[in-house]
Formats: structure tokens, C-alpha cells, sequence
């Protein structure tokens, strides 16, 4: 903790979010968001919490920013000007604000301070997660294994909820029929996918890095920050990077439909599934040292491991497959025909 | 091997100093972004070789390890950065902003 640097950062991000929610214009807006997201990356590296950092960068500076351009792309991107006469409703909204953060106020009063190990919080669970990890499970990143062991239970459900996320979005977007060409608004330059050399030899070289490198961290996330969100977040990224510098077609090729639904899909049964084949083997839901007994040449310690190992390549199909059908689903309207 | 650490540092800090005074004051999109693009990637490099030369401190695998991936990152930026500032350029130039010229008599 450097104070000088958490107080010009913090300052900073309350300037981004000021100027997310005044500026007119949404494209800005969602640029200046991404700002605001590496920002609060940095934050959560400065306080030591790098896994949540790394979540940050991937999904919240890097995908969700590419998911707001695309939503802008097909719907406006000024703010519409509204007149007044709704003083009432603005008044009533800012008292709430007001309301809700003089509460906050004062409940923080009561709050421990940072990293206090006299606290309930740390006194509980956390020593034992702690002192123990490396001897239960044998793996050295303690994050990776409360959330996908300890807390395997809290892990599939934000799974299943991705998962949710992405039905939902086809099922709100997705529309088979072709009654009208796609026809982006007005005010927007759409190139007639004239080839970039530059843009597109430079893509075409660091997709299979990219690839390689969202492997490597689903993979490694027992030993360093890392695991199946990110990896499978930075996977799906790589698609929208083909997307963007080729055209849309090529990921359609790569990646259609039917194949985005089947791997979400097939992410959330392997998580699932790990889960019962411990139940079959006589252990509770997800308790991965029973795999013992299947995996050939490990005890009950390194089978926690590999089970990890297995959820979290659970994770990263199902959110790969999940970010890259929001993001077709967003950016051609739902109708796969033609899009940014 | 200080001298040479703190001094790729204080250029690296130059030149994004430079780069954020070029993004600010140049009069036209298109310079805006050589600055952006170049000044950039340069600074860039120049603060992550200083990181690459300080883990030499004690020479052993896993010091080499991280100073192969800091290197890594840097052929990522030398890669990535000019293509983005090219893709931006070309956008702009497809959306058809106009390049500054420079008239005395008019002053904005």
C-alpha cells in the first residue's frame, strides 16, 4: 500500500466515473468506462488482489468495453436531450443517492480496518484457507483453490449464471428470420470491408499467441493469478480480434451457432459433471479427492488438483463460448448476417 | 548498471511526457495520434527494458524467466501498438477528417 499512488488513483477513477455518466456522446462514454476499469485493475494490484485484477482487465477493460461498442454500433450513439419536467423524478433520485450514501457512511464506520486479522472475517475460515491449502490441495494459489474447491459450489453457479447470460441474449436478440437487410444507423461510416494488409497480418499473427497465452493461463492459474474466467474470456477475445480485423464471417465459420450453444453448454456439464462423478464415487458434490480412483497414479491430494484443473477448463469453454455468441448475437442484431 | 536502469527511466518518463503534451496541443486528429503511436510505443519500451535490466540484480533462472516474459510484453506493444494507432488513422481518415493546414489568417 503506497498511499500517494491509491490517493491519485482513486481520484482518478472518481473523475472517469463522473465523466462516464456526464458525457453525451455514449461512444466516449464507453471508452472513458474502459479507462475506468484499467484504473480499478490497478487498484485491486496495488492491494495485492491480482486475480481480481487480472478479471478485471480481461472481462471489464477489455471485453465488456468491445460489448458496449457493438451495442452503440447498432443502436445510437448520442444521449437523447431530455427537457425538463422531470425535476420530480431527478430530485427523488438524487435524494435516494444522497440517502443510500450517507448510510454507507456511516455502517463503514463500523468497518475493520484493511487487512485487520483481529476481525471476524479473518478469524474464521481464512486462517484455515491460509495455513492449509497447500497441504490439502497442493496448490500454491490459494485463490484458485477457494474458488474452485472450497467454494466450488459459489464458482459453478457464476458458471451457470454466464451461461444464463448468454441464453438470454440470444434469446432477447436472435431473430432467425431475414425480413430486413442489416442496415446500420446513420450517422456511422461502415467500412465496405475493404482488406487492411497491416491490420489484418498483424492480427492473423498474434490470434494463435493470444490463444496460446489464454491457455497457458487456465492452465497455470493453480500456480499464478489466473483460471478458467480469464482464460476463457481472453480465448473469446481473440475471436472478437478476428472478428473485428477480418470480418464477421470468418468467426461465423470458426465458431457458429450451434457450436457456441453446444460448447456453453458443454462447459457448465463438465463442471457439473466433475461434481457428480464425485458423488458416484462416494464423496459429496465436488469433494475432487475421491477422483483419486479414477485418475491413475495420484492421491487424494494431487486428484484435488486435477479436479481443479478440470472445473476450470469447465469455465473457460463456457465462457468463451458465451462471449463470443453475446458479442455476434450483439453486433449483427441477432441475424448472423452482417455486422461490425 | 543503476546509471544505465534510472536513466532508460527518466527517458521513458520523457517521452511520455512528450507524447501527453503532443496528444494535448497538436492541432489535427492525425498528428494527435503520430504522437499517440509513436512517442507510445517508444516510452513504452523505454520503461520496460530498465524492469528487464534491473532483474539481472542476481542472475539465476527464475530472474531470466520474468525478464523473458517483461520482453515478451514488449514484442506485444512493438506489435500491437502502432497496428491499433494505424487502425484508429485509417477509421479517422475513412470518416474524413481533415488534415490541419496552415492558414495565418485563421485563427481558431
Amino acid at each position: 500500500m503506497i498511499w500517494q499512488l491509491d490517493i491519485s488513483v482513486l481520484s482518478l477513477i472518481v473523475l472517469c466515473a463522473f465523466a462516464t455518466i456526464m458525457v453525451k456522446d455514449l461512444l466516449s462514454a464507453a471508452i472513458i468506462f474502459g479507462a475506468y476499469s484499467f484504473l480499478m485493475c490497478l487498484l485491486w494490484t496495488e492491494m495485492g488482489a491480482v486475480d481480481v485484477a487480472f478479471t478485471e482487465a480481461s472481462v471489464g477493460a477489455g471485453v465488456s468495453t468491445v460489448l458496449f461498442f457493438a451495442a452503440v454500433f447498432q443502436t445510437t450513439r448520442r444521449v437523447g436531450i431530455r427537457k425538463s419536467g422531470r425535476m420530480l423524478s431527478k430530485a427523488v433520485a438524487l435524494a435516494a443517492t444522497l440517502l443510500t450514501g450517507l448510510l454507507l457512511l456511516i455502517a463503514e464506520a463500523d468497518f475493520p480496518g484493511f487487512a485487520d486479522t483481529l476481525t471476524p472475517a479473518s478469524l474464521h475460515v481464512s486462517p484455515y484457507y491460509i495455513t492449509q491449502t497447500l497441504h490439502d490441495t497442493n496448490v500454491p494459489n490459494m485463490v484458485t483453490s477457494v474458488l474452485a474447491d472450497y467454494r466450488g459450489f459459489d464458482t459453478m453457479f457464476e458458471t451457470a449464471v454466464i451461461f444464463t447470460a448468454g441464453l438470454a441474449v440470444i434469446a432477447i436478440l436472435r431473430r432467425v428470420t431475414k425480413d430486413t437487410p442489416f442496415a446500420p444507423p446513420a450517422p456511422y461510416i461502415v467500412s465496405e470491408g475493404y482488406p487492411d494488409t497491416i491490420i489484418r497480418f498483424i492480427a492473423r499473427q498474434l490470434v494463435p499467441f493470444i490463444q496460446l497465452f489464454a491457455l497457458y493461463v487456465v492452465a497455470h492459474g493453480h500456480h499464478s493469478p489466473g483460471g478458467g474466467f480469464q482464460g476463457g474470456v481472453i480465448l473469446g477475445a481473440s475471436f472478437i480480434l478476428l472478428a473485428i480485423s477480418y470480418d464477421f464471417k470468418i468467426v461465423l465459420g470458426i465458431m457458429n451457432e450451434r457450436w457456441n450453444v453446444l460448447l456453453g453448454s458443454l462447459g457448465v456439464l463438465l463442471y457439473a459433471g466433475i461434481g457428480f462423478l464425485c458423488l458416484l464415487l462416494g464423496a459429496n458434490f465436488l469433494d475432487y479427492s475421491m477422483l483419486s480412483k479414477v485418475l491413475p497414479a495420484t492421491d487424494t491430494v494431487m486428484a484435488r488438483s486435477h479436479g481443479m484443473l478440470g472445473i476450470e477448463i469447465g469455465v473457460a469453454i463456457a465462457v468463451m463460448a458465451i462471449v463470443v455468441s453475446i458479442y455476434l448475437n450483439i453486433v449483427s442484431h441477432g441475424k448472423y448476417d452482417k455486422g461490425l | 548498471m543503476d546509471i544505465i536502469v534510472i536513466g532508460l527511466t527518466i527517458a521513458g518518463l520523457a517521452f511520455f511526457f512528450a507524447t501527453t503534451v503532443g496528444i494535448l496541443r497538436f492541432p489535427d486528429f492525425y498528428s494527435r495520434m503520430h504522437a499517440a503511436g509513436k512517442g507510445d510505443t517508444l516510452s513504452s519500451m523505454l520503461m520496460l527494458l530498465p524492469l528487464v535490466l534491473y532483474n539481472f540484480h542476481e542472475a539465476n533462472l527464475a530472474n531470466l524467466l520474468l525478464a523473458m516474459k517483461i520482453l515478451l510484453i514488449g514484442v506485444f506493444i512493438f506489435m500491437a501498438s502502432p497496428t491499433a494507432t494505424h487502425a484508429i488513422v485509417d477509421a479517422g481518415f475513412e470518416a474524413g477528417a481533415k488534415p490541419w493546414v496552415k492558414k495565418p489568417e485563421d485563427e481558431a
